[in-house]
């Protein structure tokens, strides 16, 4: 938790310089496993390609999914992202994005400390994304494939590749430019 | 040509080029047309129902172990117990052999996991009918959710519950990564092709459909659901349940999963333990390449908890 606090306030110190900032939460299935809900954030930033280029961080965690109220494992993920938003100022826009990240799975029981139970996460996702008109809200719906650097039985078995998410922001901070 | 001609042939394209079933399936395979699985020929060399069918009353004294075997596989991952085994000993290994499996590839295609399952219950109940009360199981790999499932689905309200059960590397959750998406790219696949070495062609199937990957899917999703949920064993039943560090195949966080979600009848959490090693059914080691010393003391003591359990 207190990573969260810390990285919330690195996020926020962002505001003064960014262009574009978005907040929001993130809904995700790993396919044939768990959902991991979660928070998201992105930016992009004044003279770098404002609103195309954009950097994010997202935290989803089985804690706000599958492991609430059942014998599912928690297990938190950690993700930085660099996107590409194509059709700059339209409300429906394909974007390519990059994921980095590490997973940790808390297996609770000392007798499973030697088993892997954590994982560096590398993913390409394709999302398309709508904005409203009217209110500053937009969804990005996207699917990513994480790669798996270790060799089989060398990392946890509840990371698997293939996931789906729905993310919903709210703008917290637009403006406009003449680029 | 317009967009969706391109479509429409770029979908018949893939759709032609798709895998149907292997061509070259020679009959020294276990998947070939010729059937050669002895335990189908002489089920009396496997089965304990088979070989004693008026059992008297000392044969009934005796503990009697199903040893359930894995996906793709046959009863010869458990013929390292049976020879383990002392004959004259106070317990008696039955193998079974899953229904679909050491049959033809077309067979092993066909048959759900349903089907697979058939065969320990077949046994079960033949003991059961025989008199015999102490009956314990083993089940390694997809054995292990096998077992899993008939004491979930309370498979054992009606019958005498087991004494023991023993899961070695069970696969709930797998480490091939790939295997998860076999309902995706399965139909394009068509078949996983195993590499095999020497002899292990006899006993294990060179191909494996992706209908099969996907009833295995099926199966680990309906266990993880259920241990999600938590269940208990029947009053009386003991569970040891062995993994593999760092098992290739069945990860190592099925048994996190099984240890969290299943209890003892009284609520007690069951007995696990990790082995320090890189196989899959660590306690199969022939037609292995490399046993080292630690594995064979893997398995040693697997077999020697095992035998003592059944000794009592």
């Amino acid at each position: 938790m207190k990573h969260l606090i810390w990285t919330g306030l690195f996020l926020i110190s962002f505001t003064g310089i960014s262009q574009n900032f978005n907040a929001g939460i993130r809904i995700q299935k790993t396919n044939g496993m768990y959902w991991e809900n979660g928070i998201s954030f992105q930016y992009s930033f004044k003279n770098l390609k404002t609103d195309q280029l954009y950097f994010g961080f997202d935290y989803v965690t089985t804690r706000w999914g599958s492991a609430m109220g059942s014998n599912a494992l928690k297990q938190d993920n950690y993700l930085f992202s660099s996107s590409w938003a194509f059709r700059k100022e339209k409300s429906f826009r394909p974007i390519v994005r990059l994921n980095i990240g590490y997973l940790n799975v808390d297996f609770e029981e000392e007798i499973f400390e030697s088993l892997p139970h954590s994982a560096f996460l590398l993913s390409p996702e394709f999302l398309v994304s709508y904005a409203f008109k009217n209110i500053p809200v937009s969804i990005h719906l996207g699917s990513g494939y994480y790669i798996d650097f270790a060799e089989e039985g060398h990392s946890p078995g509840t990371f698997q590749p293939l996931y789906y998410h729905l993310n919903i922001y709210y703008t917290l901070l637009k403006t406009k430019t003449n680029e | 040509m317009n967009k969706l001609t391109y479509l429409a042939i770029l979908c018949i394209s893939i759709c032609m080029t798709s895998c149907g079933d292997p061509e070259d399936i020679s009959k020294d395979l276990l998947d070939g047309n010729v059937i050669f699985d002895a335990s189908i020929y002489q089920p009396e060399k496997f089965l304990v129902s088979a070989k004693y069918p008026n059992p008297t009353l000392s044969d009934l004294n005796k503990h009697i172990l199903i040893a359930v075997h894995g996906y793709s596989a046959t009863t010869f991952e458990w013929q390292e117990f049976q020879d383990y085994s002392d004959p004259n000993g106070p317990y008696r290994v039955s193998q079974v052999l899953l229904d679909g499996h050491g049959r033809t590839y077309s067979d092993f295609k066909d048959a759900t996991w349903n089907d697979w399952s058939w065969a320990i219950k077949r046994e079960y109940e033949k003991l059961e009918e025989l008199g015999y009360t102490k009956i314990s199981m083993v089940g390694s790999s997809t054995g292990g959710p096998l077992l899993l499932e008939l004491v979930s689905s309370g498979y054992f309200n009606s019958h005498i519950p087991p004494k023991n059960i023993f899961l070695i590397d069970p696969i709930v959750v797998s480490s091939i990564k790939l295997q998860s998406i076999a309902g995706i790219v399965g139909p394009m696949l068509g078949y996983v092709k195993k590499e095999q070495e020497g002899d292990e062609k006899k006993y294990w199937y060179k191909f494996r459909p992706h209908e099969t990957v996907n009833e295995l899917n099926n199966l680990m999703k309906l266990i993880r659901k259920e241990l999600e949920s938590g269940f208990s064993l029947p009053q009386g039943t003991y569970l040891k349940c062995y993994h593999s560090k760092h098992d290739p195949t069945a990860s190592s966080t099925s048994t996190v999963m099984i240890y969290k979600g299943l209890t003892t009848c009284s609520g007690q959490p069951i007995d696990v333990e990790i082995m320090d090693s890189e196989f899959h059914v660590f306690t199969r080691l022939a037609l292995r390449k490399a046993s080292t010393a630690l594995d064979f003391a893997n398995q040693e003591k697997a077999f020697s908890e095992m035998a003592s359990k059944l000794s009592n």
